[in-house]
């Protein structure tokens, strides 16, 4: 009998030692939760813009840590905060390299682009004053490339503005887009295309 | 001497000048004729490449001109 009593005592007390544990990490997997969600949702804008597959990442992994949190399981729930707070402190240093590699790829798209525009331009405007095209270029064609001329002239003018306003991104698609146009506009007019604008 | 370029290269291939190699036969009307279907248009030719040629009638073969 007493030692039942012993016993039972014994379980009460683990229960209540399990029971504090529990609370006693709940509230630093809690604190460390907000900290990550706070971090993250600071530095995201800027991070979604040149490293989305890594604010994914990022939010991949706060998710894991609320679904650990609302299961109870608060050791997990401040691991995976932790992992979701050193994520956040890789975006400055992968945002900063994605500037780079996309600002020296605007680089090489700004010397190539108007060298191409004005080429295309030239030959427009001499094409415009013969009184018979070359063969080859019918006057559908020749209509075709002057439209995609002011076209590409415009989409420049818009990716030169995106660059202005640090929106590299959008900046070099657009440039991407012109090239491909510009490509086609020399090949219909018959020129050569430069090397850096093939593949 | 003017430079004398590779057909559609230049610093790291950025460069889009348009160039015609002179070839037997060749004239400056021909050439003309050939990328503006007008040989009337040799004259433009002929100014875009003042720096090589001093006279419209007088190219060589191996020559490179600029086609603007």
């Amino acid at each position: 009998m007493h030692l039942k009593k012993i016993l039972s005592f014994a379980v009460a007390a683990l229960f209540a030692l399990s029971l504090g544990a529990c609370s006693s990490a709940k509230g630093p997997a809690e604190q460390a939760l907000k900290s990550a969600e706070d971090a993250l949702n600071a530095g995201k804008a800027d991070a979604m813009k040149y490293i989305p597959e890594k604010v994914k990442s990022a939010e991949d992994a706060l998710k894991t840590a609320k679904d650990a949190f609302a299961k109870g399981d608060y050791p997990a729930a401040t691991a995976a905060a932790a992992d979701v707070t050193a994520k956040v402190k890789d975006f400055g240093a992968a945002v900063a390299a994605k500037k780079t590699e996309l600002t020296k790829a605007w680089e090489g798209q700004s010397q190539l682009l108007p060298n191409m525009i004005a080429s295309i331009k030239s030959r427009v405007d001499v094409l415009t004053k013969s009184r018979k095209l070359p063969a080859n270029l019918d006057k559908e064609k020749f209509e075709g490339a002057k439209n995609g001329l002011a076209e590409i002239e415009k989409a420049w003018g818009e990716a030169s503005s995106a660059f202005k306003e640090g929106g590299l991104a959008d900046a070099l698609a657009k440039a991407k887009s012109v090239k491909a146009k510009a490509v086609e506009i020399m090949t219909t007019l018959g020129m050569q295309v430069p090397e850096a604008a093939k593949g | 001497m003017p430079d004398e370029p590779v057909q559609g290269k230049g610093k790291e291939g950025m460069d889009s000048t348009q160039w015609h190699e002179v070839k037997k036969g060749d004239t400056l009307s021909k050439i003309a004729e050939k990328y503006y279907g007008d040989p009337g248009l040799y004259t433009t030719i002929f100014e875009a490449n003042r720096d090589r040629l001093k006279d419209p009638n007088l190219i060589r073969i191996g020559q490179k001109l600029r086609i603007p």
